[in-house]
Formats: C-alpha cells, structure tokens, sequence
C-alpha cells in the first residue's frame, strides 16, 4: 500500500514513521509539504494520507501564525484558522487522520465538550471568558479558587497558567511565558507571577485568542530519587492510543504544575506508577478518551491522577502526541516491543483507511 | 514544592480515609496512622465534619494512636482550628492518640503559605499525651509556651514561621524533645523571627534531650550557621540541619571555624549556594559525618530563594 505524509521536511516525526514503514517492509511514504498545503499550491496524494504536524519549521509557522518573533505568545486564532482552511484542502483523499478529529483537538473547548459528552472524566470548564475581569468574576461565581488558564489553540503548555487566588486579593499564577518589552514570550521555565497587574496584562493578552479555562485537577505526586519522603514531584500520563488500544506510556514529573520536558519536566518511573494506581481504569479512561476521535489512528492522551492515586481526568487529546522516540510499547499489547509510529503501521496495514 | 502524602507517619503506615475509602474495609483502628481528607475541591467544612463524623463511628477511636489531619476545605477560609475543635472536643474518645499531623496538604491541593492557621494550645492541653506533632504552614499559628514530658518531635513546615511561634518554643519546657524542626521561611508570607529569637533554643538549657535540630528553609541561613557554630546545644546534637535555605560560603566558613561538628552523625545542607570547592571542604573537614550537599543552587543567581515559601 501506499502511504502520503502531509508534514515538513526534514521534520524527525517525518523520519521516525519512515523509518517505522521501512521496517514493516513498505515503500518510503511520499511527502506534501505543509508550506505547499498552507500556500495553496498543488500537490497530489498517492494512496492514503497520514496528517504530521507542521512541527518547528519557521517558514511554516509564520505561515499560519503571521509574521512575528516565533517565541511570541499568542496568535493561536490566526494559527487555527490558518491550520484549518489547510486542514480542508486535505478532505477529499482517504485518510488515517480524519481533519474533522483533528480540528476539534486543536480547540480546547471543542475537545472539552466532545469528551465531557462522552462522559470521559475531564475537569470542569468554565465557559468563554472575554479576560481578566470576566475570568475573575465567572471564578467567583463558580466558587473557584484554582484554574489552569489555556489558549484554546496553544500546544506545549504556551500561555498556559496556573491562577490560584485566595480571599483578601492575594492571586498568583505559574506560566512559562515571559513579558519582554510590550510582549509576552515563551520561556524555557516555569515562573511565578504574583502581582495582579501582571496576571491580567498576560490574560487580557492572550483573551482574543480565545480561551479554555479549567478547574484546577489536584495532581498526584511520586516519589523522586534523592528527594525525601514528602516532597517529590506531580506527574501525569501522557499515552499513546492507537487504533483503540492504549500502547504506550510515559510519566512525566516535575516540581512545578507544568509537566512538559521543555520547560524542565522528567521522565517518571512507569513501573512505580503503574503499581500506585489503579492501572486498568486509567487506560480504559484514555481507550474511552480516544474513542471520541474515531477517525484518527493515533490520539496522546494527557492523563491525569489525582491526589489520592484513584482518580483521573483528561487534561488533552492530542493529534500529533506521538513523538516519544525509542519508547517501546507496553507490555501484553499488540504494540510490544515496537515504537509509537511501528503500532501505527500495524494499524494502517490492520485496517487501510477507505478500505 | 511538596506534593506527595507521608506513607508513613508515627512509626505506621498511612490510611487514606476519604469519601471512597470510608465506605469500604476499614485497618484495625491502631495499625495504621489515619489520614482524613477530602479527595475533591470543596469550599465548606460540612464535609469533612461528616467524613470526620462517620470516622468515629467506624472505627474505635480509643485505639487511634496517630492522626493526619487533611484537605478539610479551602484552607483560606476554614482555618484549622475549625477540625481542631472536632478532634479537640471530642478529646476523651481518642485516649490513645499520641501523633497529630495538622494540615497535611498538597501543593496541588493549596498553597503552604494559604494554609490558615489560629491557636494551637488547645491541641497540646487537650492530649497532654503527644509525642509527635507536625503542623503545616504558618499564617495565623500561635500558641502559649507548650510544657510536656512526653513530646519527643515537634516538626513545623512553613514557607513562613512567625516569631512568636519561635519565642514561644523558646519559652517551652520540653525535657524529653529530641526533634525539633522548623521551616523558617520568609519575611514576605510571615517569616519574621530573627536569629536572636532562636538563641533559647540554640543555648539548649530547656531542651536537654535533644538530639536532632533543623533550622530549615531560611533566608538567613548564613547568620543561622554562625550562630550554631558557637551553639552550646550542637555538642548534644547527633543531626543537625541547615537545609533548604540560602546557605553561602560565608554560612559554611563560619560553621567550619567554629566548634567542631566531628561527632554529629549527619550534617544536612541540601539547597544550598555553596562553591563547589566548598562542598569539597565540608565534606573533607567532617570525615564520619554524613553530609548531604545535594541541590546545588544557581550561585550567579541575583536572588537566592529557600526551598518552601509560596
């Protein structure tokens, strides 16, 4: 069968599923550049096509984003309507990544109120907020003290923020976007904000592009090595769901709210995770997650374990949540031994899209 | 940051008593130490008062040697003298209770430095058998100079301990305490004691049986590790603790020239801004001792945080 990557060159998700299709013995997937699709020149389609995400890629992102310091924070309501008119030229052919799927995950709410009605464990939502003022006024109407902040198209925790307030106008916020000059920036740490102007500068700049705010999920905690008893780090899951079947899994740990590796998170001890909770119902919360996205091969769910080790929720569902190079599939599923793209070339060759 | 529950408490092992874990099969009421906390957000007390109420009625409250008081509600308004009162008045059915853990909350769950506290004294009249008590964070804590003969370990996590609470360890009688730490934490959430109002308590004359000493999680650390190095307490001292805090060069030099720390058995420093020459020192001058100098700090970092404070 043949297989066409609508990614950008030179991108490693690119490379890592070649390299998956050549060890089942297919043929090097072609290639349509995101630039192409986004610029709206030809390209064709041989076979069945598997959606990557654009990646890191300059010319790309100031494709859908507009011209501006690819560090900047914002600009997610450009990005998605850029993203999606891509995502419609992509619609005629045969795919293993349905463009309707994906463009719900791209939109926090959308992805929220699909898995809320599925009754997948997710936090509680807040509902639209126009900025700073409304958010504190829908939190204080809602009796909520602690929420995550999230654009509604951010991706790698960008202009995520941890608010908590507290009576007598205390408020404090943990993001990694940094205020350089009149803009805000991502940072490559997790900071801590406690002036209220400050917070609502970042709020009210990130508000037009809309907004997903989230009760705050008390997350669990796991021992570290070196660290004493009572301290260690919060994690969460983030697993890969493919055709159905959750099959592989990483903990990410970190001493702040923000688990992503770039902003200083550590991969956890699966094993001592596995043995702390109650591991079948937290991968049949993520195969129920996933099943809301029926057209897509592959989601990454964003697990959460509360405190007490007995309680979940989905935070994410991820489109493009598979680059977890080297990881081998867990143990007892059908993806054992091989990485997140092998499982996904099984799948493909399990069940060809259209076929 | 803390964000993991104590499995263990009290010498046993933790039972999570919740909502959840309250319905089903419950340890023998003195095999385990119980940890009582909401597993959700919740604003009021109400709830808690009921897990609290259907606590009593389950177990036998006679045999409870060991409490942790958990997530009782948002922590800004319900202060914990509110579950204090509970277990305080409820006193002549917990004759065995010798360990309270007040407020043990996550970071996840709320802010160390939001934990609202009011008068303790009625804690230690109350249960004059004590012999363990951590409480977590400090805004509102206060109590009378404590007199007991039986209270061994006394640990106070804060990302701000008032002065008082410090004066009034100093002015306790605690002939039988062997352990006593305190997070002292910063000015700006509460953190206002000095090093003068440690020296009670660093001359040792009301503290005879103690054995192990942290002055925790502190700005000050450089002034606190010149006032032990001339500490008439460190020679009954096995364990002592400087951790957490700022510790510099300066700290360690004035700890180094003073009195010798050879017999101590453990010498904690981790999170500190110590050189790396000077880890090496400490190190080679307490041959025997076990030093730990894990957590190095930024040393070109302009502002010098502790550990715990938010």
């Amino acid at each position: 069968m043949r297989l066409t990557v609508v990614g950008t060159p030179g991108d490693r998700r690119v490379a890592l599923f070649a390299a998956a299709c050549r060890r089942a013995g297919l043929a090097e997937p072609a290639l349509v550049p995101w630039r192409d699709v986004l610029l709206g020149r030809p390209f064709t389609v041989d076979g069945t096509l598997r959606v990557e995400s654009p990646g890191e890629d300059a010319e790309v992102n100031a494709l859908l984003r507009g011209p501006g310091d690819p560090a900047r924070v914002g600009g997610g309501a450009r990005w998605y309507r850029t993203f999606r008119a891509g995502l419609e030229r992509l619609r005629p052919y045969p795919s293993v990544s349905d463009i309707d799927d994906i463009a719900v995950m791209f939109d926090k709410r959308a992805a929220h109120a699909r898995l809320l009605a599925a009754g997948v464990p997710v936090p509680p939502a807040l509902g639209p907020v126009a900025g700073y003022a409304r958010l504190r006024a829908r939190m204080a109407e809602r009796g909520w003290h602690r929420v995550f902040v999230k654009p509604a198209h951010g991706s790698s925790a960008s202009g995520v923020i941890a608010l908590r307030t507290a009576q007598g106008g205390a408020v404090r916020a943990q993001t990694s976007a940094a205020r350089e000059g009149d803009g805000w920036y991502n940072a490559l740490r997790v900071r801590t904000l406690d002036t209220e102007p400050e917070i609502a500068s970042l709020v009210d700049a990130l508000a037009p592009d809309g907004l997903h705010v989230e009760r705050w999920f008390a997350k669990a905690g796991l021992a570290q090595e070196g660290v004493r008893d009572g301290v260690g780090r919060v994690f969460d899951l983030r697993v890969v769901v493919v055709a159905g079947e959750p099959t592989h899994a990483v903990v990410r740990t970190a001493a702040v709210p923000m688990t992503n590796l770039h902003l200083g998170g550590r991969r956890g001890d699966l094993a001592a995770v596995r043995a702390a909770i109650p591991w079948a119902e937290a991968m049949d919360v993520c195969a129920r997650a996933a099943s809301c996205f029926p057209g897509s091969t592959m989601v990454g769910v964003d697990l959460l374990v509360g405190v007490g080790m007995r309680r979940f929720a989905v935070a994410e569902v991820n489109a493009f949540g598979d680059l977890l190079p080297g990881l081998a599939g867990l143990p007892g599923t059908s993806a054992e031994g091989g990485d997140t793209y092998d499982a996904q070339v099984a799948a493909v060759l399990r069940a060809p899209a259209g076929a | 940051m803390i964000h993991q529950f104590h499995t263990s408490f009290a010498g046993l092992p933790v039972f999570d008593l919740t909502d959840t874990t309250a319905a089903g099969e419950l340890p023998a009421a003195d095999a385990v130490a119980w940890r009582i906390r909401l597993d959700d957000y919740v604003d009021e007390f109400d709830p808690w008062r009921e897990l609290f109420g259907t606590f009593t009625e389950r177990v036998d409250t006679t045999r409870v040697r060991a409490l942790l008081l958990g997530n009782w509600g948002n922590t800004y308004d319900v202060e914990s003298t509110e579950p204090l009162a509970l277990l305080t008045g409820a006193a002549e059915r917990f004759p065995a209770l010798h360990a309270v853990f007040v407020a043990e909350y996550l970071q996840e769950e709320t802010e160390i430095s939001w934990i609202n506290h009011g008068d303790l004294t009625p804690l230690f009249t109350a249960f004059p058998k004590l012999t363990e008590v951590v409480v977590r964070g400090g805004i509102g804590l206060r109590f009378d100079p404590l007199k007991s003969t039986v209270l061994r370990d006394l640990r106070f996590e804060s990302g701000g301990l008032p002065a008082r609470v410090v004066q009034a360890l100093g002015a306790s009688e605690l002939p039988a305490l062997e352990t006593l730490q305190l997070w002292l934490g910063v000015d700006e959430y509460g953190g206002d004691s000095t090093v003068e109002d440690l020296a009670p308590l660093l001359s040792g004359e009301r503290l005879p049986a103690l054995r192990d000493l942290g002055l925790q999680n502190s700005p000050q650390a450089d002034q606190i590790a010149a006032a032990v190095a001339a500490a008439p307490v460190v020679a009954r001292l096995e364990r002592l603790s400087l951790a957490m805090g700022s510790l510099s060069d300066e700290g360690a030099e004035a700890l180094l020239s003073g009195q010798p720390l050879t017999h101590l058995a453990g010498l904690d420093l981790h999170h500190h801004y110590l050189s790396d020459a000077m880890m090496e020192r400490i190190k080679a001058a307490l041959p025997g001792v076990q030093v730990n100098v894990d957590d190095q700090r930024d040393l070109e970092d302009d502002w010098r945080y502790v550990e715990v404070s938010e």
